[in-house]
């Protein structure tokens, strides 16, 4: 009996093998941080099917998994590698289609059969659209002067489906599924008895300005990016999930979310058909004919930081592509446009490499078309101009070349301008840095730059603790010394720190000697030295740091003769006494 | 004490530990205290927009300031206009006047701006308060958290042993339906510092020790039966506020400690002592501290009592911005004054000015405002505005938790499932902002 059991068993594996292939065993974490190896069988709405080493079975709930675990588990079952539904459950109904004559064993039928079997999960049903006899008054659309009554009548009965192959429009394909499934909710403040209805979220979708607005806290579409855009992923979340929107009336039809998707694809245009190669005659310009290659070759690497299963996604090598700005200003190592000389221009030379070499751009799919390459040459060779109307000169060319040291006329914030240059810490080194009571915060969803402080208990600190940063060192911004017990040694650990920009060393034991060991921090902007014992020994040296834009001065030993010469020596800074 | 015993079959059997703990211990904290600080420091998780403030001081001018003789002096000389006999003094910022009752503030008008067109729906005290505070109406049915509540509970903690929400010179408001830890932490009198936090003189070190032991033997079968977190969550709630008693931030609230000099530089009212409060709780990385100051219902013998209040406040507002700054620290926080409504332009029979909603005067300053700035600009009869549009409070509030980076469109629900945010439907008015 118990060898006929295991030959069931075998049946069954080998069936459901030749319709799924196995997933290999690996260790899974939950997020209590117990782990354990498993391989998964199959999946049921929330709930993933993980069998055990010792064969057991074991029904998860996805949210009881790590992140990473959630990826993996999400990846396989978008690919379709695993089955849907309870393991038991398919293992029965292929029992009872296929092979009940085989099974002679009924304690194991009766076994599987008494198992828990879920029903099919219960949709919402779909908003009933009240439907118009023909000929109905309702069943006409008031047609504008000098619109075509036809389009109008398409519109109206056809739901503003596009033809195939047919580029996506805003007005006539997307604004009317929005019109249909969320004005109800996102719509424009109105007056309804007496009171305002604002829309929820502070999100209305009346126009094609107020989409691209989004709301106050974010922007809701990203022009040619499905995976940034959160009005896509709303709609394709699970429907347990509280942000699945629209929250009544059922999903939007796969047809919908697709015209969606295809839109923000093409570039989320007001008008369809926006794009393409636009007529070079007038003199290549990025805005018109570079950004349309990198948007579509380059743009899945080095864009913007994105969020993405949770993680931060950053640019490859550090480099964005996204904007003028960031296509000039490179990566830390250095420029990739030589205005007027593409020889010399990082960007030309990576595209136009042999095609077996690794460092050919971009890595997958083919090499860009020799159309494409001529039209970057060209962009280059005429001085990589953002508008057709820009002129290029050539002596001009030093000042406008962006680099991190003369961020002053620069629009972006020094910070991010570092931090989008750098990798994330991990949680463990940053479990680390925090062990010896800094409070480590990143500054920003955006970048990876982070400020460390020492709020709780401040006097306890001593120059040990501090020591304890050095595995984040690169990435801290934001040191906040302040009220601990650090003295000048200090400063071995704080110059190591080379994208500092804000440090605060108030009411601290620093002196002079501990000022010299700054000079190399070349991004420090803000420097709090009130309460120190710095005087006007430490003149000079601070005297060195041209590029800071506030010192703190008061309650130091730095008498007025010494501000007067500092202030001297450095007459752009605010300096504070 | 005896009130807290009455109300036991109300309490919930947290509360009703800690009130144990202070009979049983003599750990006479807070009874609010308790729930606040065994909130393990998470860090923030910063939003889409970066925090220009980290911390807000909140002056609040209790029962109705009168704009026209402090914050919106009317420049234009004209007879047709009530302005009495306060005349406007320029400021450290171009084109911008205070009232010369303010002599000293007017300096620092450079880090300031003033939004001129505030303008609300309540003409009581009582509501209009609760409105400035809570961006909603008063309702019978609900109690909205403070806006300092929400920035509590949005923002997250700093300072692991502190709360981050304190009320200096009187509380108003609560936490409302977000946990009663995120409500203001009210400290009566500055000078006084935090009430309760000290053991009994009686109580020395072996004793004290002798009766936690004791208490954690009585514990100990039933947290053997019953081993879960929610059980563990009181011994751990004795430990932390034996931690906070021991911790060296319990200074920060120790306003004696400071010099003389500095005391003398705030004013020795409870107003100044209240700033200088202020600015030792932003040393320690408080997130929002309000201060109150009372005394501003001026319908008679207007003129005379804002002159006695102004001096008072002048002082106190001039001497914070001025330290903060000193100690670079004003970057960093954001400093709001602003009253439940104004009085009238029309100066009444006894020499007074009466409520008026229309186009009274917030203040802000510091870190992430745009200095030297007014926004709006009210007719000749103060009732509407000639420049600019009018501000409710729920548009301040939204202003400053803009400027704080917190999230304004994230809604949380009641418990009955109703839909709240930080600051209601407000618009972020960024014109007073370096955005």
């Amino acid at each position: 009996m118990g060898l006929s059991r295991y030959i069931f068993l075998f049946v069954c594996l080998l069936k459901a093998s030749a319709l799924f292939a196995e997933e290999p065993f690996r260790t899974f974490t939950a997020v209590g941080g117990q782990s354990f190896t498993a391989r998964v069988l199959s999946y049921e709405g929330q709930t993933f099917y993980l069998e055990g080493k010792d064969g057991k079975l074991y029904p998860v709930p996805y949210a009881q998994l790590s992140t990473n675990d959630q990826i993996y588990l999400r990846k396989i079952s978008q690919e379709a590698k695993i089955p849907i539904g309870d393991p038991r459950k398919l293992a029965s109904r292929e029992n009872t289609v296929d092979d009940a004559t085989i099974t002679t064993d009924s304690t194991v039928s009766e076994e599987l059969i008494e198992q828990p079997v879920d029903g099919p999960r219960l949709k919402a049903p779909p908003k009933k659209k009240p439907k118009l006899r023909p000929g109905s008054f309702f069943a006409y659309k008031p047609v504008n002067l000098g619109q075509d009554p036809n389009l109008a009548v398409e519109m109206k009965s056809g739901g503003g489906a596009p033809k195939p192959g047919e580029p996506i429009d805003f007005t006539n394909h997307v604004l009317p599924i929005l019109e249909d499934r969320c004005f109800s909710c996102h719509q424009e403040p109105y007056d309804k008895n007496g009171r305002t209805i604002q829309p929820k979220a502070g999100l209305a979708l009346n126009t094609y300005e107020l989409v691209m607005k989004g709301n106050l806290d974010a922007t809701v579409v990203t022009a040619g990016d499905v995976e940034d855009s959160y009005l896509h992923e709303v709609l394709t979340l699970d429907e347990d999930d509280d942000m699945f929107m629209p929250p009544k009336g059922g999903p939007l039809t796969p047809e919908q979310i697709d015209i969606i998707k295809r839109w923000i694809e093409e570039g989320a245009k007001p008008k369809a058909g926006g794009g393409g190669v636009a007529d070079a005659s007038g003199g290549i310009s990025f805005h018109d004919h570079i950004f349309p290659i990198l948007e579509e070759r380059c743009l899945d690497c080095h864009g913007e930081p994105y969020v993405k299963n949770g993680r931060t996604i950053h640019p490859k090598a550090g480099l964005a592509l996204d904007t003028y700005e960031a296509v000039l200003k490179g990566n830390l190592d250095g420029e990739i446009i030589d205005r007027g000389e593409h020889e010399e221009s990082t960007l030309y030379v990576v595209i136009t490499l042999d095609p077996d070499d690794s460092e050919l751009m971009p890595p997958k799919g083919d090499p860009l078309t020799e159309e494409e390459i001529e039209l970057i040459k060209n962009w280059i060779d005429e001085g990589a101009k953002e508008y057709p109307s820009d002129i290029f000169e050539r002596p001009k060319e030093e000042k406008v070349a962006v680099s991190l040291t003369t961020p002053a006329d620069n629009k972006i914030p020094l910070v991010d301008l570092l931090g989008k240059r750098l990798s994330k810490p991990s949680k463990t080194q940053i479990d680390v840095a925090s062990k010896t009571g800094a409070l480590v915060t990143t500054l920003s969803e955006k970048h990876s730059m982070i400020r460390a402080e020492f709020s709780s208990g401040p006097s306890l600190i001593d120059n040990k603790a501090v020591g304890a940063l050095s595995g984040i060192q690169n990435n801290i911004s934001h040191l906040d010394l302040s009220r601990t017990q650090v003295n000048d040694s200090v400063m071995g650990n704080v110059k190591k720190m080379k994208h500092l920009t804000w440090l605060g060393l108030r009411n601290t034991e620093v002196s002079n000697q501990g000022i010299k060991q700054l000079k190399d921090l070349q991004f420090l902007r803000y420097l709090n030295l009130s309460g120190t014992k710095v005087s006007d020994g430490a003149i000079k040296d601070l005297s060195q740091m041209k590029d800071i834009e506030e010192i703190y001065l008061w309650n130091s030993e730095v008498t007025d003769k010494g501000i007067e010469s500092l202030q001297k020596a450095l007459p752009d800074a605010k300096i504070v006494f | 004490m005896k009130s807290d015993l009455k109300k036991l079959d109300e309490l919930s059997r947290r509360e009703f530990v800690a009130s144990a703990a202070k009979a049983c211990l003599g750990v006479g904290l807070l009874p609010m205290a308790g729930s606040y600080i065994h909130t393990p420091a998470q860090a923030f998780q910063p939003g889409p927009r970066p925090a220009k403030a980290r911390h807000l001081i909140y002056l609040y001018m209790s029962a109705g300031m009168s704009h026209m003789d402090t914050f919106a002096p009317n420049t234009d000389a004209d007879k047709d206009s009530y302005q009495g006999p306060v005349s406007p003094i320029p400021t450290s910022a171009d084109g911008v006047f205070l009232s010369e009752n303010l002599p000293e503030t007017a300096k620092h008008m450079h880090n300031a701006a003033i939004i001129r067109t505030m303008m609300t729906s309540q003409g009581a005290h009582m509501q209009g308060t609760y409105l400035m505070h809570t961006s909603y109406q008063m309702r019978g049915t609900i109690s909205h958290p403070t806006f300092g509540s929400w920035v509590a509970k949005m923002s997250g903690p700093i300072n692991s042993t502190i709360p981050m929400n304190i009320a200096i010179n009187g509380r108003i408001g609560s936490s409302g339906f977000l946990e009663s830890k995120y409500g203001p932490l009210p400290i009566g009198n500055p000078n006084a510092g935090l009430a309760n936090s000290k053991a009994a003189d009686y109580l020395d070190q072996t004793r004290f020790d002798g009766r936690l032991a004791m208490a954690q033997k009585m514990n100990a079968s039933f947290l053997g039966t019953y081993d879960q977190k929610q059980v563990r969550a009181y011994t751990d709630l004795y430990n932390d506020a034996v931690k906070l008693m021991k911790s060296e931030d319990l200074k920060a609230f120790d306003v004696a400690s400071e010099p003389d000099a500095m005391k003398d530089l705030y004013g020795r009212t409870a107003f100044g002592q209240g700033c200088l409060l202020a600015r030792r709780l932003v040393e320690n990385k408080v997130r929002y501290i309000e201060v109150n100051r009372g005394g501003w219902d001026t319908h008679s013998n207007n003129f005379e009592s804002v002159a006695n209040n102004c001096a008072d406040l002048d002082k106190g507002l001039s001497a914070l911005l001025l330290d903060l700054e000193m100690r670079g620290l004003l970057q960093d926080t954001m400093i709001v004054l602003v009253s439940e409504f104004g009085r009238t332009p029309r100066i009444n029979g006894g020499n007074g000015r009466d409520h008026w909603p229309y186009g009274f005067s917030a203040f802000l300053a510091g870190g992430g405002v745009k200095g030297g700035t007014v926004y709006g600009k009210m007719d000749k009869v103060g009732r509407n505005p000639v420049d600019g549009k009018f501000i409710d409070p729920a548009s301040l509030n939204a202003t400053i938790g803009y400027n704080m980076g917190l999230p304004l469109s994230d809604v949380q629900y009641s418990p009955s499932g109703r839909p709240f945010k930080v600051a209601h439907d407000g618009e972020p008015l960024l014109d007073v902002l370096n955005t």
